[in-house]
Order: structure tokens, then sequence, then C-alpha cells
């Protein structure tokens, strides 16, 4: 797996900046550990899918309005819905950094976020090949909580997937994936190419946020 | 008829798939499959009518997710939806007309789709809760017997089983899902499983779904390897398959069978099937083994002490029980435990692990504390971090009970002994619980002075134990050892003793080595040498400090010796680098300044180098001439952009560091620093991510404010009673997510109106200043230094802060 040391690094608030020599050393040690304690694991089905207007409608069940969700959607008549997970070993990890020393916290914190993304990135990847052999293509993955694409739906994909048994991803109460270092996602699918290389930091409208790519 | 009555005489048969055929039924992805037992209650009966016929003994009744928690949103009861699904099964078997062999329901109880805490947000107690009302449900609308499987999370397994087995009589089976490698999700291995549901008393145990049979066969051996009790294998009709958006499954029943009849062979009692098998797959099942012979189970005597991750049998490898985390004798840890300062307690975890300790002792009786709930939150906070067994070191049985209940695997006991009111307090939580009790050779007539009598008195533990049902693998001896300073045979008496218990009792043996040197000098020189001459007895297990060179000396030494480190290998990675190690990029610091290792984060270095300057500076003249500009230095630096958030964190670590060293020094001569004020720190209900806080928390340290840190997922009154209780008047709130906010909003309202002098700092990942107005907060800290100085803003009445 190609860790992108630079979104390590962006998540760190580094900018484009470079960052000293024990910071580092720090950061490769850190990345080392989230990978060790890592256990990935991710699932994905495909549905059906109706969009008309800002309405989308998923497996006849699955009902939602997203003015941006639905412009990623456009053209597609079926849909990926995604589910990722490192599993808990980070999420223990980053609880014993906190109490040993934070500076490792943050990093480890911020290593286990590029590694996830990217372990995405992988999963996607597999699932783009599967389909070009049939002539179909896929969109963006887009997340709930990315633009109007309400956080409330992680209920649904987890549900539709049965993530709690397939990967052990699972929602607290108030809607946070857990382990921590989590995603869900849906990924529309067309008979027509298009590019699909632009991904959620670039799409979204927080043009201050001081963690976006540039 | 009971199952119980059947299993070992002949093969039983679990049903198979449910999920499966309801989808071919109809039943949507995410649709609750439970609701169908009244909204389609002809279409479940025919499925499990189908699986009599195909020849299962057992039919599960279809409540998989029918517990308290999954069925929340819809409209139906827990009670509604069990007596429905019992009823469907009880229906299919009187349809079926079979008579020839008694038929048996099962509840079926599922996980409950919420992760526990520490790392979820579902506590183990409401867990339990929700289990409980399944289960008196289950067994009221008329449910054979209760299969819980599934399950992934060892924690949730027990809070289960527990819920079962106090809360019905009916018998109960405990299946667990492994991946390829044998593992749980959460961790835990093969050994680490079969041993706590042993310990719970379940009657049967096993493996299913998340495998086919071809994967599942290895670990399925693996299983009846370890396990003294019935095996259960349930495994999916091969691994799932993604096929024009459906889940597939490709083993045919012929292949099942094939499969299933060799781990039949191998000694499994209960078999059946999981996700993707059929009737069919079953009918061939009972084809096949239907007449095999169940293999004798054969008793496995291993002493197994478990975590949720991991398991530590204690075999001819002895083992070291790390002893620090005990109060006895060190005052730091004594202000630790009053102050409520838990990280202190789990960094003397982090470094007997590191040092190689197996299994960690825990402690925290002190006569001003609360042991109850002391052990209780320390159990649950090592186990969050630390993956070693431990050992609940308690006389106050319901300090014991409440950690042997909430511990997340199969604990050792420290201690029962020979006295009646002792075995009678502790034996029935050892039954309840499982665990390796530690007995001492000591009762109403106190420690005998002889081998022969301290061999006595174990003899009476072991025997007593038995009544209870508990096994001697389950029991280690403690033959006591005292200081030979004052008695020059008590050495001797207590390698004749252990041998003696050794041989003639058959059970494994522990020790607390260092009291033979009570009262003598350089006490390590004595302790390794007993500690050696122990080993040679036979000495299991050692409950020692692992810091201690002497004694891991004598640990790998005698390991080396005895056959027990093949190739020396472990001796070799030990001692081979020790002399040769380069000092691997060790920075020059030797010129620096303490302010200096400060701002470039050097740790360790800071930590030694103001050790050093309390021997001729004043301890506050270190801290205002060197840590605190060091501080302001690095603080000015983060907020013009030049210093980043890990090198902050890298100095403010370093300052802890030399503050720890000042604070030594100054407790010395009985100096105290006074703080800033007084801050209370949250994340807020709801919301589990606490990495923000805990960078402020640091923070806020570092410049002497005293932080109350309440943790994550606070309840609101928690707040609010901290802040009048101590009369605080500063909370920084912390929240990750739009979700969570609105928990934060209504903690600053409860505030105001109980604790109107308080201030409220926010900050976190979605809180923007425009949000922070919204919600009524005082200010918005956009980062962590923000906090700092808004802090001495609010609470100083210094110059130098305004």
């Amino acid at each position: 797996m190609d860790i992108k040391r630079s979104e390590v690094y962006r998540y760190l608030g580094y900018g484009r900046n470079k960052p000293d020599e024990k910071v580092y050393e720090a950061v490769e040690e850190c990345i080392d550990l989230v990978v060790k304690n890592s256990d990935m694991k991710s699932i994905y089905r495909i549905f059906d899918l109706n969009v008309e207007g800002s309405t989308i409608i998923i497996d006849n069940s699955f009902k939602t309005e997203s003015k941006n969700l639905s412009k990623n959607l456009t053209g597609c008549e079926k849909i990926v819905l995604f589910g990722a997970t490192l599993g808990t070993g980070v999420d223990m990890l980053i609880k014993k950094y906190s109490k040993l020393d934070m500076s490792y916290a943050v990093i480890i914190q911020a290593a286990a976020a590029t590694v996830i993304e990217e372990y995405c990135d992988i999963c996607q990847k597999e699932i783009e090949n599967k389909l070009a052999a049939e002539n179909k293509f896929i969109r963006p993955r887009f997340s709930p909580g990315y633009g109007d694409f309400s956080i409330n739906h992680q209920k649904e994909i987890i549900n539709m997937l049965d993530c709690p048994r397939k990967i052990g991803l699972m929602l607290t109460e108030s809607l946070m994936l857990v382990p921590s270092k989590s995603v869900t996602a849906v990924m529309g699918i067309s008979s027509e190419k298009q590019d699909c290389h632009i991904k959620g930091c670039e799409e979204c409208e927080k043009l201050d946020c001081k963690y976006r790519r540039s | 008829m009971s199952i119980l009555d059947i299993l070992g005489k002949r093969i039983v048969f679990f049903d198979g798939g449910t999920g499966t055929l309801l989808q071919e039924k109809g039943l949507q992805a995410g649709e609750i499959p439970e609701l169908w037992n009244i909204n389609r209650a002809d279409d479940v009966v025919d499925i499990h009518k189908k699986y009599f016929e195909a020849g299962a003994d057992i039919v599960l009744a279809n409540t998989f997710g029918g517990n308290g928690i999954k069925l929340h949103d819809t409209n139906k009861t827990v009670e509604e939806i069990v007596t429905a699904a019992i009823n469907n099964v009880n229906k299919a078997k009187e349809e079926s007309g079979i008579k020839d062999r008694p038929l048996f329901c099962a509840l079926d109880m599922g996980p409950t789709g919420k992760l526990l805490k520490p790392m979820g947000d579902l506590d183990f107690d409401d867990a339990y809760e929700a289990f409980k009302q399944m289960a008196i449900c289950g067994e009221k609308a008329g449910a054979d017997l209760i299969l819980i499987e599934t399950m992934s999370d060892t924690y949730e397994l027990k809070s289960a089983v527990l819920a079962a087995k106090e809360n019905t009589n009916l018998p109960v089976f405990a299946t667990v899902v492994f991946d390829e490698k044998g593992k749980l999700l959460t961790g835990g291995n093969v050994k680490a499983v079969v041993a706590m549901l042993e310990g719970l008393g379940v009657d049967a145990l096993g493996i299913n779904c998340g495998l086919g049979p071809v994967q599942m066969k290895d670990i399925a051996l693996e299983i009846l390897k370890e396990a003294s009790i019935p095996v259960i294998v349930n495994p999916n009709a091969g691994l799932p398959r993604n096929e024009n958006g459906k889940t597939v499954y490709d083993v045919t029943p012929e292949k099942f069978s094939d499969i299933m009849k060799e781990i039949a062979e191998a000694g499994a009692w209960v078999i059946g099937g999981c996700c993707g098998t059929t009737p069919e797959h079953i009918k061939l099942l009972k084809q096949k083994c239907g007449n095999l012979e169940p293999l004798k189970i054969e008793p496995k005597n291993k002493t197994i002490v478990t975590s949720y991750a991991r398991a530590v049998e204690i075999n001819d490898i002895p083992v070291i029980i790390g002893e620090r985390i005990n109060p006895t004798g060190k005052s730091r840890f004594k202000q630790a435990l009053r102050e409520n300062d838990i990280d202190y307690i789990l960094r003397e975890g982090f470094a007997q692990q590191k040092n190689g300790a197996h299994i960690l002792d825990v402690n925290v009786g002190l006569p001003d504390i609360n042991e109850v709930t002391m052990i209780e939150a320390v159990t649950k906070e090592l186990q969050s971090v630390i993956d070693l067994p431990l050992q609940i070191d308690t006389s106050n049985t319901e300090a014991m009970e409440k950690a042997l209940r909430h511990y997340n695997g199969k604990a050792m006991i420290n201690s029962v002994n020979g006295k009646k009111e002792s075995m009678e307090a502790v034996f029935p939580l050892v039954k309840k619980y499982g665990g390796v009790v530690v007995g001492l050779t000591l009762d109403e007539s106190g420690i005998p002075e002889t081998a022969e009598e301290r061999f006595n008195v174990a003899k009476k533990i072991v025997e007593t134990a038995k009544s209870y049902g508990i096994d001697k693998k389950d029991i280690v001896i403690d033959v006591l050892c005292m200081t030979v300073s004052s008695d020059n045979k008590s050495a001797m008496v207590t390698l004749d003793a252990l041998k003696m218990v050794k041989e003639r009792l058959g059970v494994r043996t522990i020790l607390g080595v260092s009291n033979i040197s009570f009262g003598l000098p350089q006490r390590e020189i004595i302790n390794s040498n007993f500690y050696t001459m122990a080993l040679m007895a036979g000495l299991d297990c050692a409950i020692i400090n692992p810091a201690s060179e002497g004694m891991m000396k004598a640990y790998y030494s005698y390991k080396a010796l005895a056959g027990k480190d093949e190739n020396c290998v472990e001796y070799i990675e030990k001692y081979s680098g020790e002399q040769s190690k380069a000092p691997v990029k060790q920075q020059n610091t030797g010129e620096m300044t303490l302010g200096e290792t400060i701002e470039k984060g050097f740790k360790e270095q800071a930590g030694a180098i103001a050790l050093e300057m309390t021997k001729t500076m004043k301890p506050l003249d270190i801290i205002n001439s060197e840590l605190i500009p060091a501080l302001d230095k690095v603080g000015k630096g983060f907020e013009k952009g030049t210093i980043f958030l890990p090198q902050l964190l890298m100095s403010a670590e370093a300052a802890k560091a030399a503050f720890e060293s000042v604070k030594t020094a100054m407790d010395k001569v009985g100096e105290v620093q006074e703080k800033k004020g007084k801050v209370i720190l949250a994340t807020v209900k709801g919301d589990i991510h606490d990495i923000g806080k805990n960078i402020v928390k640091v923070l806020l340290e570092n410049y002497s404010f005293e932080v109350y840190d309440l943790g994550k997922d606070v309840p609101i009154e928690l707040v609010v009673e901290t802040a009048i209780k101590e009369d605080v008047k500063l909370v920084g709130l912390s929240a990750l997510m739009t979700t969570t906010v609105t928990s934060m909003e209504e903690t600053i309202k409860a505030l105001r109106e109980k604790k109107p002098d308080c201030k409220v700092m926010v900050g976190g990942a979605v809180l923007t200043q425009e949000y922070a107005d919204m919600i009524k907060a005082d200010h918005y800290s956009k980062d962590a230094m923000a906090s700092v100085y808004y802090a001495e803003k609010v609470l100083c009445s210094c110059d130098c802060c305004k």
C-alpha cells in the first residue's frame, strides 16, 4: 500500500510546509504502527437506482433528497453501496498513545485517516476493474455528510450492507462510525465514462478549510 | 426431554440459513427479518418445517436481531416478536408430523449491532439488559434452549451468556465468528474464546458464519483441541460472492456435507449450517453424519487466563505477573488513586507490558477510596488500552464481583484462602464468572510453619473448590513466602511446600517472590536468587516487578538453562544487543539547555536535565526561567504558523516530563506549585472522539491549570454537577460532528441555568465562530493554544497573563 506522506502532513496541518527530521521520523514510525494494527475489511453491494430531480431512490426502499449527490449520479442506472474499516485496533492505538504521548496520538490519527482513504481507493479500483469488464463505469465515491447528502444516511448504508455482521462496522446513537477509522459511501454506475478522479475534498464548498487539498 | 439428554449420544443437527430463504421469499436488504414472524408468519413456519423435515433436531426461531436495541425503531415489542417467533417454530414442529425424534426450538440471540464501550457507545450493562429481556421472553414462550450466535466481540458475548444463564433455566449454547486467521473482529483467538466460554459455564460452544466449511475446518479442529465441552460447527455455504448485486454462496450440499462429515468425525457433536445453506444441505448432512458415533470428549486440563484478545496459558513455561499496580508502599500511586488519576495507573501498566509482564496484577485498595467503583473503572480502562490478562487483586468480595462481572475475558483472581469464610465468598464468584483463582495456604489458624501443613491447606482449598464445581486446573496455589531475615528456614519451607503441592496435588503454583527479602539490604540480590531457586522447584507464576533487571535476568537465564527457550532465542534477543547497541540516532543534547530540549521536544532529556537542575536551583525558578519561556516561544511559533501541531505537542510532552521532575523535587521540600485555576474538559454527550480534548488537556496542564477531565460521551448532568461541586469557572467542551453539537448546546444551556458564573469555551472539527455564537458559547477556540490564552484571560489575575 502506497501511503501518501503528503496526505498525512496535510491532516497534521502542514499545508505545503516540510516537517523537521524529528517529526518526519515520528510519522514514519506511526504509519508503521497503524498498518500493523489495522485489520482492513470492506464490503459492497450493487443496487437499483432511480434519480428524479434531486430525489434519489435506491433499491426501491432507501429514498433521499440531495442536490449534490443527484448531480454526481446523473446518468447512472445502478449504485454501489460501500463500507470499509480499519478495525478497532487503530482506535486502541490512538487511545493508548493519548495516555503516553499526545504528539504520537495526533500523528497516528493523521496516518490512520490517510490509510483508510488509501484503502478505500484500492477497493474502489477493484470495483472499477470488475465493472469495466461489463463496460460499466463508476462515479467518484460520495459519503453521507458530503454537501447536502445527510449524515443520517449512514444508517441505511450500514443496514443494507449488514455492516455490523459482515465487517464489524457499526454506528453509535449519534451516528458516528465505530471503529472510528471507517468510511461509508455510495458510487454511481453508468454506461458512459465520466471523469472519476475528482474526490470529495475538492467538491466541498467549505473553501476556507485549512485541510483543503490545493 | 432436554437437548442435553441427547448431546453426546448421537450427532445433533441444527438447521441451516434462514435469511437466505427469507430473501428468496422477498425480504429486502435492510428490512428487519424478525417482523416477518408476525407479518409473514406462514412463510416463516414453512421454512422451519422444511428444516425439521430435512432432519434438523434444533430449529432456530427467527429472533437473531430480536433484541430491544435492534427493534427500537419498529412498532413491535421484544415480547411480541419473540413470542410469535417461538410459536412459529412450535407450529412447524406440529405440522411436520415428526414423532420418531424429539424436536427442539432454540431462541436465537445474535449481536445487538452496536459496539460496546470503550470503543463504541453501548454499555455492557445495557447489552446485558437487552439480552435478558429476550431470554426471559424466550423461555416464557416455550423455547427449549438458547443459542447465542454470530458473536464477534467477547464482551458482548459475555453479557449475553450472563443474561441467559442468570435469568433462565434453559441450556445455553454459544457460537462465534472467526475469520480465516482464527480471530474475532475484536481480536480474540480460539484459546481465549474457549477459555472464557467454558469459564462462564455454557453447555456447548463453537463457531458459525463468516466462513465456509473448507476454511472453517482448521479452526474447528483448533476449537476441538482446546474445548472440554461439546463443540458446535455451523458454517456458511462457502464464502459470499457478489453476483449482479446479489450475495451468492457456492458450496453445494454434496461438498458441504462431505467436509462437515470430516469435522464431525474429528469430534464436533452439533452441526448445521448458516448463511446460504438450505434444507437440502441439512438433509445430506444428516444422511452422511446421522449414524456417526460422537467422539468422546477428553478434558484438556489447561490452566488459562485471557483478555479480550489473548490467552495466557500457565504451563511449563513460567509466567510473569506484574506487581506494580498496587498502592502498598507507594505514595505516588496512592496520590494517583485519591486524585482519580487513572492515566498514571495506565502508564504503570504500559511500562510493565513493555518490560515483559504476561499478566498484570490489579490492586487499588486504599482505606479512603471506594474500592468497588475504582476497581471497575481501572479494569475497564486497562482493558481498553492493554491486551494483557489481568489478575483481580482484592479482599473486598463486592469489588471482586464488580471487577469480574465487567472483565472482558477470563480473569485471574487474587485470592482465596483456606478460611471457610473466604472460600464461601470467593468460590461462587469463580464458578459464575470463570477465572483462575490463587489459593493462599493459610486458614483460621494462620500461616502454617511447616511445608506439610501448608500442603494440607492447599489440599483443603482444592477439595472445597471441587465441591463448587471448580476444577483444579483453575486453581494456582501460593504456598507463601516469608522473609528470611526473621526466620532463616523460611525459604526452604516455602520451596518444600511448593514441590509438595505440585507433585501431590498436580496444581500450578504462584509466589509473591520479593517478600523473601523484606528487611534486608539490596533486596534484588536475594530476590533474584530465590526466584531462580523457586523456578527450579517448579514455580509457575511469579508476582514480581518486571522493571527489575535482576529478576528478569534470573527469568531469562532460567528459561535458557532449563531448556524452555529453544536455541536460547529469547535470551539472545534480550541480551545480545545490549553491549553492542550503538546509540542510534541519539541526538546530541549534551549542550542543550532545558529550554532548548523543550522547544525541540526531547522528552527524556527534558526530564533528566530538569532533575539535574533541581539539585542547584529552586523549583519555581526552573519553572519561571526555563520552562514557561520555552513553552511561550513554542506557542507563539504555533500561532504564527512556523511550528506545527506535532511539534507543539512534542514540546508539551517534554515540558510535562520536566514538570514531573520539578514536582518530585517540590514534594521533597513540601513546596506546592500554585495552580492558575480549575478547568473542566469534556467531549460532549454522544461524541466519542476525544483527541482534540486531549490535546487541549496536555497544554492546559503545561500552563499549570488544574484540569478535570471528564472524558468522552459525558452526560450533561456530570458537567454541571462537577462545575458546581468544584466551583469551576471555565468549562471547555469539544464536539466532532454536527450531530453532537446539539448536545453541546444543551450542556451550555444547563450550565447557564445552574452555574451562571461559569464561562464556556468550545472547539472541535465542525465548529466555527458562527456556530459557537449560535449555541451561545462564550468563546470559540480555533485551536489548542487559543484555549490556553482564553483560560488565562478568564482565570488569571496576574499581569503576565492578561
